[in-house]
């Protein structure tokens, strides 16, 4: 997971999305709230992820909804790193 | 026999061509400088284009905002985003100007193209106003009509049902798109000149020294203002009103000996130098004074250093000498090629109908003005500061928008100097006055200086060719 990069992890029945932004690591759903539609496409930038088929964008911090069309938040995700593992609370 | 002698050196020169006595210009000023200036700032461009009052409905006047719908922001060049907004293939970036609102996207790694932001069945936008980011389609939310990037149609669900529609046809209408220093311009118009005989060759050369696609925004603050937008842009358009709006920066600024320049239709702009004493404040202030009141735009790389003048020396000089150091540090670039007056001076251009192009380093902005489309007493007004690229060609994300609540101050504003924010406050503050007093007014036309409000003057005729028809 090199600065920059983005991986779609099914753990039990969930999809998670972690991201590497600028050595920051988040972990939020994998699954769009608008159309329930996969994020791992997104662009990630200034810690916000947005959506490549409508163009949702959601806080990778807080899981906010920032646009329409999507008015619902995403889950987030604690994350830690320990020997080299990335560790997802779910 | 008595001779009298007559002292007043404008007497007897035409229209236009008078200037504040017994004061250095702006380019005797900028002579006296260690680094010299390159030829974009030593020259002048003024022409004096009238003397009659400009009429005041243009501001107060619902129907005029529609006229300038309908015949002048269909027909103009316009700042849509920075290249940096959409650096890959498949990035885009949705800009609206009133109703309309377009998707401006990367198709290829050298092609921009600007489509309308509306499906072709029943019309919802593709992409929300005032959003970005990367697809490889876009997609309508409602039924999934979708087109490829570069704009043919990609899929129509079930199209048993629209033998009507020829899919291969069936393209996202597109608007003329042109690249500039960094910035992608739009025009709704197939009918309008190029950019370049748009701007003219004179601020053609200007813009290109600049080199402005070698800088990244590194604050953006969005704001609602209280005026109609060319009130709000013919605010920031002379140096005039700084004697009595900012007193803080009066004392280190020629504001009284700027400079004004018009160039063809569309491009104006004025050099206010910096770092010297306002003429209306001379005998009352020092030079140490004068470093010691230096506002600068971008500020921070100076931190907390002592200004301490070397003996004799001149306010204007040192803060170009301790500038240049100690933001190439703070920063990591290269400014050995940038003359002092580059560092320190506020160049304010005009690119008709509304952006300001500040091309200096301390004050480094980019304007943009848009009317509000549901109420013409509204201004929705950005600030964009730009820095040069780090030398280690590492560019950073452009910043995003900070969106400032109407009763916010600038000096709020996360990124943005302090000090300039309190300018902006000042400027922004005379705006909901003066658009009240122009509706009170038994007055019906602004009276404009023939010299220091001249940008005023070619702004506005610019809006009547394009309103009445005339452009």
């Amino acid at each position: 997971m090199p600065p920059g990069a983005k991986k779609a992890v099914k753990i039990d029945n969930t999809w998670v999305l972690v991201c590497n932004e600028d050595e920051r690591l988040f972990a939020v759903s994998g699954i769009c709230s608008h159309q329930v539609k996969p994020l791992v496409n997104g662009r990630v930038r200034n810690c916000m992820i947005t959506c490549a088929v409508h163009g949702a964008r959601f806080s990778l911090e807080t899981g906010a909804a920032l646009n329409l069309p999507a008015t619902k938040p995403i889950e987030t995700y604690q994350v830690r790193v320990v020997d080299d593992w990335i560790e997802v609370l779910v | 026999m008595n001779v009298k002698v007559n002292q007043d050196p404008n007497a007897g020169l035409p229209k236009g061509a008078a200037r504040y006595p017994n004061a250095p210009s702006t380019q005797e000023i900028i002579a006296t400088d260690k680094v010299a200036a390159p030829g974009w700032v030593r020259s002048e461009s003024y022409e004096f284009l009238g003397d009659e009052d400009v009429s005041s409905d243009r501001y107060t006047d619902a129907a005029f905002a529609q006229k300038e719908f309908d015949r002048l922001w269909t027909r103009t060049w316009q700042f849509a985003c920075r290249e940096e907004h959409i650096p890959e293939v498949g990035d885009y970036h949705v800009y609206d100007i009133g109703r309309y609102s377009f998707i401006v996207t990367r198709v290829a790694e050298n092609e921009v193209r600007a489509y309308y932001n509306a499906c072709l069945h029943r019309g919802t936008k593709l992409r929300a106003s005032g959003t970005e980011g990367n697809t490889s389609e876009f997609k309508c939310s409602f039924h999934g009509w979708s087109w490829n990037l570069d704009g043919s149609q990609k899929e129509l669900l079930c199209p048993w049902d629209f033998p009507h529609v020829d899919i291969a046809k069936n393209n996202l209408p597109q608007v003329r798109v042109e690249l500039l220093g960094g910035f992608v311009f739009i025009n709704m118009d197939p009918e309008a000149p190029a950019l370049a005989d748009y701007l003219g060759p004179a601020a053609m050369a200007h813009i290109e020294a600049w080199k402005l696609e070698n800088r990244y925004i590194y604050c953006h603050v969005a704001k609602r203002l209280p005026a109609n937008w060319k009130l709000s842009i013919a605010a920031f358009m002379e140096a005039y009103h700084v004697l009595d709006t900012h007193p803080q920066v009066s004392v280190t600024n020629a504001d009284a000996n700027s400079q004004y320049d018009v160039y063809g239709e569309h491009v104006n702009r004025f050099i206010s130098p910096l770092g010297v004493l306002s003429p209306h404040h001379y005998g009352k202030y020092t030079e140490q004074d004068i470093m010691d009141q230096f506002t600068l735009g971008d500020s921070s790389a100076l931190g907390d250093v002592e200004r301490k003048l070397p003996e004799g020396g001149r306010a204007r000089q040192a803060m170009a000498d301790m500038f240049r150091n100690m933001f190439e540090k703070a920063t990591n670039t290269d400014l050995s090629s940038v003359s002092d007056s580059e560092l320190l001076d506020c160049f304010s251009y005009t690119l008709f109908p509304n952006i300001f192009l500040f091309p200096g380093i301390s004050l480094p902005m980019v304007y943009r003005f848009r009317p509000d489309p549901r109420d013409h007493r509204w201004t929705l007004y950005e600030v964009l500061f730009l820095r040069p690229v780090p030398l280690d060609g590492k560019r950073p994300y452009p910043a995003e928008p900070v969106r400032l609540a109407d009763d916010q101050s600038f000096t709020e504003a996360e990124g943005m100097d302090p000090g300039f924010g309190a300018i902006l406050d000042q400027d922004t503050d005379n705006l909901i006055l003066q658009q009240e007093g122009l509706e009170a007014s038994a007055k019906r036309g602004l009276t404009l200086g023939n010299y220091q409000e001249i940008r005023i003057r070619h702004f506005e005729r610019a809006v009547d060719q394009y309103v009445g028809g005339k452009a």
